[in-house]
């Protein structure tokens, strides 16, 4: 059985604040990727590339082009786990 | 690292304006070619770059402008031992003409009747050997498409990074004049991800990613740095060295000039990165990338000074003026 959805999104919080250098106060399950964390399309290959080594789950073009908000990319990985 | 400060209309004006027109002229000169020979061709492209030369009063005083930095470099007097006047650009223009006729001779796997200067292609060599891909850098600055020709001889595939919604067109004018030629265009559209996965692909499968580094595109949305080129600042693109950093290859500065009929040197050299990994360390590491980047620009500017194709401010100096 894999992680849990909070695990998932601890895992997350921690890759954006330590290699993106956001506050933890920003990142939320609803704070938009491009929105609100201002992440482009390099950061958002970057940030997978991360979670991809670190979870052992892999994203296609697909997954990156259908996240919008940081929950969503919580659920993806936990779909794919 | 700041947001992009060069004269905002200038890309966009760019990249509008010749692109359209050089598509077009593409295709006349590559039919004149195919009817009537090599000479034909390049007397063509004479009149089409002349024709440019006597309208394009821009383009014209860029060139001047370009030519009196490089003259004011401490090499520059020995390359240029007079004030550039308007002969010195049309001898510009006309070098651009050269090279137009020598891409489109390639295109026609004409390749074989030039002969090449290597330098430092070794390493080059040893990562096809390996199957490892890799991101190329060049600029517009003598013939990029000398690397399809080296490219060739180890059998690597070449794809062009483009920002042009014409990579497709140029895409199909390729495809048509040598069907056997082993080059794609990825178009990067803008804030897109499918590109930068494209060239994960390329990459993963150990083929080159060619990329064009001295000019910024519209859609680069800040990540540029401010790089002294030329004793002026210039606005360089980070994402070459970003991607190269992201897919952890290796990458190069790869440049082909041209010294005479059908005669070119080729340079292959490998840009290292300082060490480390780590994201917020990154940006000092593509900083110094682009340094090291525009430095070679520079070296080679400066001893072939007329086979620089942007034809544009590039230093932003008119519109700094009129502001």
């Amino acid at each position: 059985m894999g992680l849990a959805r909070s695990e998932i999104f601890a895992a997350v919080a921690e890759a954006l604040a330590r290699e993106f250098e956001l506050a933890p106060q920003d990142i939320r399950p609803e704070a938009h990727l491009v929105d609100d964390l201002d992440l482009d399309s390099i950061d958002a290959i970057d940030l997978a590339v991360r979670l991809e080594e670190q979870l052992g789950v892999s994203f296609t073009e697909q997954d990156l082009k259908s996240v919008q908000t940081l929950q969503d990319v919580v659920d993806l990985i936990h779909e794919r786990i | 690292m700041s947001a992009s400060s060069l004269a905002p209309g200038v890309p966009p004006r760019w990249s509008q304006i010749a692109e359209r027109g050089s598509l077009w002229g593409l295709r006349v000169s590559v039919w004149c070619y195919r009817a009537f020979g090599r000479g034909a061709a390049t007397a063509l492209c004479h009149a089409i770059v002349a024709y440019f030369f006597l309208t394009d009063r821009a383009g014209r005083s860029a060139s001047r402008a370009y030519l009196r930095r490089v003259r004011a470099t401490p090499r520059g007097r020995a390359v240029l031992d007079h004030e550039p006047g308007l002969w010195d650009s049309f001898l510009h223009y006309r070098s651009f003409a050269l090279s137009i006729v020598d891409r489109i001779a390639i295109w026609f796997g004409r390749g074989d009747e030039f002969e090449y200067d290597l330098h430092g292609v070794d390493y080059f060599d040893r990562l096809a050997e390996e199957g490892r891909g890799a991101i190329v850098l060049g600029a517009h600055l003598g013939s990029f498409d000398a690397l399809r020709l080296l490219a060739a001889r180890t059998g690597t595939r070449v794809n062009v990074l483009m920002f042009t919604e014409h990579a497709h067109r140029i895409n199909a004018v390729l495809r048509e004049l040598s069907p056997g030629f082993e080059a794609r265009v990825i178009r990067v559209a803008p804030g897109s991800v499918g590109a930068v996965f494209e060239v994960r692909r390329c990459v993963d499968r150990g083929e080159i990613v060619a990329i064009l580094g001295d000019r910024v595109e519209p859609n680069d949305r800040g990540r540029t740095c401010r790089i002294r080129f030329l004793g002026g600042a210039v606005e360089l693109p980070q994402a070459p060295f970003l991607l190269a950093q992201l897919l952890d290859c290796p990458i190069l500065f790869m440049i082909a000039l041209r010294q005479g009929p059908a005669r070119y040197e080729v340079f292959a050299e490998e840009l290292v990165p300082p060490a480390g990994a780590s994201r917020p360390g990154r940006d000092e590491r593509v900083r110094a990338l682009l340094l090291d980047y525009a430095a070679r620009l520079e070296h080679h500017c400066v001893r072939n000074p007329f086979q620089w194709f942007n034809f544009f401010d590039y230093w932003g100096e008119a519109a700094a003026e009129s502001r």
